[in-house]
């Protein structure tokens, strides 16, 4: 664990995931509870779980955490006896939430900073998959002002504006061999600003039990003139492109979420989540010089993949709230499309939490998610990479907030 | 509500799970089945010896594919594998092609190392002229003699005609009498790979069919001499592993020259031409068609277009046409198809006989010749830019030996019920650029 812990210091301002490159870290108390809070009332997380919700926050609040993420993946070539990992990077996905208005009146107004999709992959520089990809730094951290209004007692409908600040930053080797016998290699890196929408209803029925509906737009990251740097030979360096330009889809998701309350204690949330992956296609990479290459057009179709999560909350003391929950996440990634940037499956998560009051306003909670992707034997049928990956991540986390 | 056992079983599973870090993949036990591979031989020409970019050089033996098969099999029982290696003053050995630049138009330009290990030339009567290297005395397992046909392998003074063999053996030309199957077997082994047979049609195919001394081998005798060949090699129980001859017509040395390219070359200044002249193997002029190979070196030539003493232009007329050795005409071309038709019907149905691995060269060469992602890099027969020919156009890079290794590989092990591990081919070079 040293070599772990010494690693913190290499901290990255980008991501893990937690299906395929989106990323489920947007509250402690959520993620403690298996990501499930779309259908409950929680806190001022609630801005990116359902704006509907926040209209029905009891408090006003201000909230910032972060779940440094370390996520270690394995990978076996098909008849090597050799296994390769990916490198220790902790990711370090932040969040932080505010949410003001009069909590006795209807509208409420919310900012929200979040991470919702991201990944921070890292392989060895002459590892079997090189060609296909050594790293992959991507990011896109959305800021969303959000109002919510509560039409009755019952009943509160929220959204807001995304902004999205996204970031990319990926490197392969091209398969040309240098003069000194190295083989030369790619850097992509460019970002993008993209606008979306985050909308949600938020109804407490008369039977007690609260639902949530939600719905976060697609965002469409264009990067415009990125750099592309080709350290090629110098014989044909003049003929590669420098710049580039790529389009990602960062998919909608539709999520509906329940909240049951078998005791005033006790919270108990259920969230599906509907992730509209089948917009991405492909993976394009357009050049600016195409004397020598062709655009990089990688086929990924995935399809569209639910998430099922439970949480529970259980009030210990007035002081301790207790926190666990499982989920289990399907992968968008169809047979032979799996890649090892994004090396997905369907996945398990177990998570556990605490929070504690330390005094009226001030709070803290601790979060920690576990996800074991299921190991996947495949053939990538673009690059003909043919092996086994199996994936592990821990997720702590901690947050603290102050209420009025 | 316990809600407490229920957090305190998640904290245990979770922290058990934090102990073991890394995630792990089911152990991979590498096994010898039921091969031996405590002495491995590897038996063959110039693509066993390592040859890369017309020539024998160092860097080349290094990356035969022989040596990476032996260096994986020391994890399921082999033994030290040893190659007859250039020594380090001498590295670049027989001297090869290098490439140095590209022209204005995009045409590489390919210069020659030097020779370092020729230590004579003499002159064989009746044969010619022979280039004799450094002499290795060592021990060796990498048998690989460049130009060697299946044809000469029971040939007694072939020592004293080929330098490569000579190399190998104690006495000098032209005193040596030891044929090359003989050299092979003196030493006990355990297992050995055998591919032999590309050279019996290669050289008729590389000298356009124009060479007396290099037409095909005769059928029936390289059926009686391939049967030999795995008769010696098996006599003392060993298993082992043949490979069938490559589809020599799909290697860049007859698909990079192509009649379309020199014609758009010559209308480039002479717009007006339409047709070039080519002399058959049979004798006959005709203006050339799709269906004949032109060979890789007639692009260096410089002959196209010049001028002969009656001023009538080289290739562009009747009576003055591209000589047959730079041409493999359509008829040739289906002799070749022909011999290497036969020669693998006869290395498989002895192998089978034998009950010996196969590997489908021809297959595969052809597979991957039309173009195939590998790991992620894109391999071809195009000469340079498909990293898998050398500069040669015929023998294999870096990166082509390891593909080959790895059938090699895949074949033994389904055979011997083995599981040698594969070699990681993306730590293979293609071909150097400037």
């Amino acid at each position: 664990m040293k070599k772990i812990l010494l690693s913190m210091l290499l901290v990255l301002p980008a991501l893990g995931f937690a299906q395929s490159f989106q990323v489920n870290l947007q509250g402690q108390k959520q993620t403690a509870m298996g990501g499930a809070g779309t259908g409950v009332a929680m806190d001022e997380a609630a801005v990116f779980f359902n704006p509907g919700a926040v209209s029905f926050l009891e408090k006003n609040g201000i909230q910032a955490g972060i779940s440094p993420l370390y996520l270690k993946t394995a990978f076996r070539e098909n008849g090597s006896n050799i296994t390769e990992y990916n490198k220790d990077k902790i990711a370090t996905p932040i969040m932080g939430y505010a949410v003001f208005g009069n909590p006795q009146g209807r509208i409420r107004f919310g900012l929200g900073i979040y991470t919702p999709f991201g990944g921070a992959m890292h392989w060895k520089e002459d590892w079997t998959g090189k060609y296909a990809i050594t790293s992959l730094d991507l990011q896109a951290i959305y800021v969303q002002p959000t109002i919510s209004i509560k039409i009755t007692d019952q009943i509160g409908i929220g959204g807001g504006l995304v902004y999205s600040m996204g970031k990319v930053d990926l490197r392969r080797a091209v398969p040309l061999t240098l003069n000194d016998g190295r083989q030369g290699d790619v850097k992509l890196k460019g970002d993008s600003h993209d606008f979306g929408w985050n909308a949600g209803i938020y109804i407490k029925t008369i039977s007690g039990v609260s639902i949530g509906i939600t719905h976060r737009s697609q965002v469409t990251a264009n990067v415009k003139d990125g750099d592309a740097t080709f350290n090629v030979p110098d014989a044909l360096r003049s003929s590669f492109p420098t710049k580039f330009s790529a389009e990602l889809p960062l998919p909608a998701t539709t999520s509906i979420g329940l909240g049951f309350y078998p005791s005033s204690k006790t919270t108990i949330a259920v969230d599906a989540n509907w992730v509209h992956w089948n917009k991405y296609k492909e993976l394009a990479f357009i050049y600016n010089n195409n004397d020598r290459i062709e655009n990089t057009i990688s086929p990924r179709n995935y399809h569209d993949a639910a998430a099922l999560r439970v949480g529970i909350e259980n009030q210990a003391t007035s002081k301790l709230a207790l926190r666990a929950g499982v989920g289990y996440a399907f992968t968008p990634v169809g047979k032979g499309y799996v890649t090892p940037e994004v090396p997905d499956a369907n996945r398990i998560l177990l998570s556990a939490g605490l929070g504690y009051k330390a005094s009226e306003r001030f709070q803290i909670d601790f979060s920690f998610l576990y996800e074991n992707v299921k190991a996947r034997n495949e053939t990538n049928i673009e690059t003909g990479l043919s092996g086994e990956f199996k994936t592990v991540a821990y997720i702590p986390g901690i947050s603290l907030s102050y209420k009025w | 509500m316990k809600s407490n056992i229920i957090y305190q079983s998640i904290f245990a599973v979770a922290l058990l799970s934090l102990a073991s870090c890394k995630p792990e993949l089911k152990t991979v036990t590498p096994t010898q089945g039921n091969a031996d591979f405590s002495r491995y031989i590897a038996v063959g020409n110039s693509l066993t010896s390592g040859f890369a970019d017309g020539g024998l050089y160092l860097d080349g033996q290094k990356n035969s594919f022989p040596d990476m098969i032996a260096t994986q099999m020391k994890t399921v029982g082999g033994g030290e594998f040893y190659t007859p290696f250039f020594n380090d003053a001498q590295a670049d050995g027989t001297g090869y092609k290098k490439l140095s630049s590209f022209t204005a138009t995009g045409d590489p330009v390919i210069t020659d190392v030097a020779a370092q290990a020729v230590r004579d030339v003499i002159t064989v009567p009746g044969f010619g002229k022979v280039n004799l290297l450094t002499k290795y005395s060592g021990e060796i397992n990498n048998y690989g003699v460049p130009g060697i046909k299946l044809g000469q392998i029971t040939y007694k003074p072939y020592g004293n005609l080929n330098g490569y063999f000579e190399r190998l053996l104690p006495g000098n030309s032209p005193t040596n009498n030891t044929a090359y199957i003989d050299f092979v077997t003196e030493k006990p082994f355990t297992f050995f790979s055998l591919w032999l047979g590309n050279n019996d049609i290669l050289g008729y195919a590389t000298t356009g069919g124009a060479s007396p001394a290099d037409q095909p081998t005769d059928k029936a005798t390289f059926t009686a001499l391939y049967n030999l060949a795995a008769s010696r090699m098996t006599a003392n129980g060993a298993k082992g592993v043949v490979a069938t001859i490559p589809d020599v017509l799909s290697t860049p040395y007859f698909t990079t020259v192509t009649l379309a390219a020199l014609l758009k070359g010559v209308q480039a200044s002479a717009p007006t031409v339409t047709a070039l002249y080519i002399k058959t193997g049979a004798g006959a002029v005709r203006p050339a068609t799709a269906k004949d190979y032109f060979i890789l070196p007639f692009s260096s030539a410089g002959l196209l277009g010049k001028p002969n003493e009656s001023g009538i232009p080289y290739g562009l007329h009747p009576l003055n046409p591209i000589e047959s050795q730079y041409v493999l005409d359509e008829a040739e071309a289906a002799t070749v198809a022909d011999y290497v038709a036969y020669y693998n019907q006869t290395i498989k149905s002895v192998a089978a006989a034998k009950q010996l691995a196969v590997v489908d060269a021809y297959a595969i060469f052809k597979e991957y010749a039309a173009g195939k992602m590998v790991n992620g890099a894109e391999v071809s027969a195009a000469y340079i830019t498909g990293n898998i020919f050398s500069l040669d156009g015929i023998h294999l890079t870096p990166l082509g030996y390891a593909i080959v290794a790895n059938e090699f590989i895949r074949s033994i092990n389904k055979t011997y019920a083995a599981g040698i591990p594969i070699v990681d081919v993306t730590k293979y070079r293609g071909v150097k650029f400037p």
